[in-house]
């Protein structure tokens, strides 16, 4: 695909830029502060469903990563963005009750402390939480917070990932640092390496992963360096940076 | 034996039968589950398949069916739904596929727990009923010749969607259960006798119920058939189902 030639380039983007300054929320299962991978968390909350009282509990602080999978996002991130600070949204828990709940929250949650840009790789088909999550999303893009969502594989409604709002990403096969692409046919908006990872895991190893949750992050990580170089941009600019940098992306002047 | 009250009973039994058709043959959903799971492994040429379902009140995960390599420790296993890699997929409805899992010690532990048998890969998708997560289906050391895990994520999905419909189907015959136990226990609290119940029940049965009733019967038909058959099923079933997501607004692309 082609889009217009607004004269930016990677570059202009993201040379010279960490991520310095820019706070990335994580909403996920936690993540592992102690992984040489991640370096420091410099704050966040861990959420989740009190079913006896039937409302969402949230206590700010440090908390660990209950799966893994947080501490694979906040390292993705912190490869693409050094100096960024990350914060732990943790919403996965022991329970699937009030899960959808959880998650709008903590988005919420992220928005309001200041996050430029929180990584959700996971979604929910649920149709009751249509509504809500898309306020939740509104309130993102009005704030300037960019959220970026993982796909899910499954051909299935899913939010917030489908919202026009949002950033969506899906897998390609691509390594290198800046490889994303731009799909000519959403809702799945870009393509960032997620196939075949070496990502941080539990205990302070590695594994190989594959998923469009590991896509994610990687685009997370890249806006957090592009609001670092540039920092009044609005999420509706920051995506229209993402589509000219695509590896498929051909300025108009090219011919 | 020639008890005309007993005789009368038996026909309106049979009666009862006659108008619930399907929802009273036996539909073997272990069976359906293991022939899910065989299959998709001979598929992949994996060395274990299985599916872990969610407690009624989600605190569980519960291996009820396995294939291959450990089969007998993993079936019956039943850890909380918030561990390890399954848990995750559960929790978060997306799939994922981990490889070089010896690299990592403590991660290969907390999955070889009580199977004795320690994978280098593994994919794992949810198993969905719409919007519902049901539990999670895992793949272990699936074949080198296969293509990217990518691929096979999206494959074994369908493996997942087949076994959400069995469970599904599963349901609604259990409900028609209840239902005819209702009808049995109103017609004996109220004097009516069980021709009648017959007769009622086959005016009563709303419309959504006759399509999983069928939809059950043929089931049914089909785990007696061979493997050639389960997988024209499924390709017709998949063919429908992608047919289905698309006419869907707002399902996907």
């Amino acid at each position: 695909m082609r889009v217009p030639d607004v004269g930016v380039t990677r570059e202009w983007a993201f040379a010279g830029a960490t991520g310095r300054g820019v706070d990335v929320a994580v909403v996920d299962s936690g993540i592992d502060a102690a992984h040489p991978a991640v370096g420091e968390v410099a704050g966040g909350a861990a959420l989740r469903w009190d079913r006896e009282r039937q409302e969402i509990e949230s206590v700010e602080g440090p908390h660990e990563d209950l799966f893994g999978h947080g501490t694979a996002c906040a390292g993705i991130i912190r490869k693409a963005a050094p100096e960024c600070r990350l914060l732990s949204v943790r919403v996965l828990g022991e329970r699937l009750s009030g899960k959808g709940l959880v998650f709008a929250e903590g988005i919420r949650w992220a928005v309001r402390s200041g996050a430029r840009v929180v990584n959700l790789s996971m979604s929910t088909g649920n149709e009751d939480l249509h509504s809500l999550l898309h306020d939740v999303a509104d309130e993102a893009y009005f704030a300037g917070t960019v959220l970026v969502c993982a796909v899910n594989n499954v051909r299935a409604a899913s939010y917030p990932s489908q919202y026009a709002s949002v950033i969506s990403v899906a897998a390609n096969d691509a390594t290198g640092p800046f490889d994303i692409d731009c799909n000519p046919h959403p809702p799945v908006e870009f393509g960032a390496p997620g196939i075949d990872l070496e990502v941080a895991w539990l205990g302070g190893g590695t594994i190989v992963a594959t998923g469009n949750s590991f896509a994610a992050p990687h685009v997370a990580g890249l806006v957090a360096r592009l609001l670092s170089k540039h920092p009044d941009l609005v999420p509706a600019e920051v995506k229209s940076v993402l589509r000219a940098v695509s590896r498929n992306a051909l300025p108009v002047s090219a011919g | 034996m020639a008890d005309p009250t007993a005789q009368s009973l038996l026909a309106d039994l049979a009666r009862l039968a006659g108008v619930l058709g399907p929802a009273v043959r036996p539909v073997d959903t272990d069976r359906l589950l293991a022939t899910i799971t065989r299959s998709a492994r001979q598929l992949f040429g994996a060395r274990a398949c299985s599916i872990a379902l969610l407690t009624e009140d989600d605190s569980e995960l519960v291996y009820t069916t396995a294939s291959g390599e450990g089969e007998d420790d993993v079936t019956g296993m039943r850890l909380p739904s918030g561990t390890g890699i399954a848990g995750w997929v559960v929790m978060s409805g997306q799939p994922v596929a981990i490889s070089d899992l010896e690299s990592d010690a403590r991660f290969a532990r907390d999955v070889a727990e009580g199977t004795g048998y320690v994978p280098r890969a593994m994919l794992a998708v949810p198993v969905n009923d719409g919007d519902r997560v049901l539990g999670v289906m895992t793949l272990l050391d699936r074949d080198d010749g296969r293509p990217g895990a990518e691929q096979d994520m999206a494959l074994l999905a369908v493996f997942a969607d087949q076994t959400a419909l069995t469970l599904r189907t599963e349901r609604a015959l259990g409900d028609l259960g209840r239902t005819l136990l209702a009808t049995l226990a109103r017609a004996a609290g109220d004097g009516t006798d069980l021709a009648a119940a017959a007769d009622r029940a086959g005016d009563e049965v709303p419309p959504v119920s006759a399509d999983l009733l069928e939809l059950a019967g043929l089931f049914a038909d089909l785990q007696r058939m061979g493997e050639a058959e389960h997988r024209l099923a499924l390709r017709v079933v998949r063919e429908v189902t992608a047919y289905a997501a698309r006419r869907r607004p707002r399902a996907g692309r």
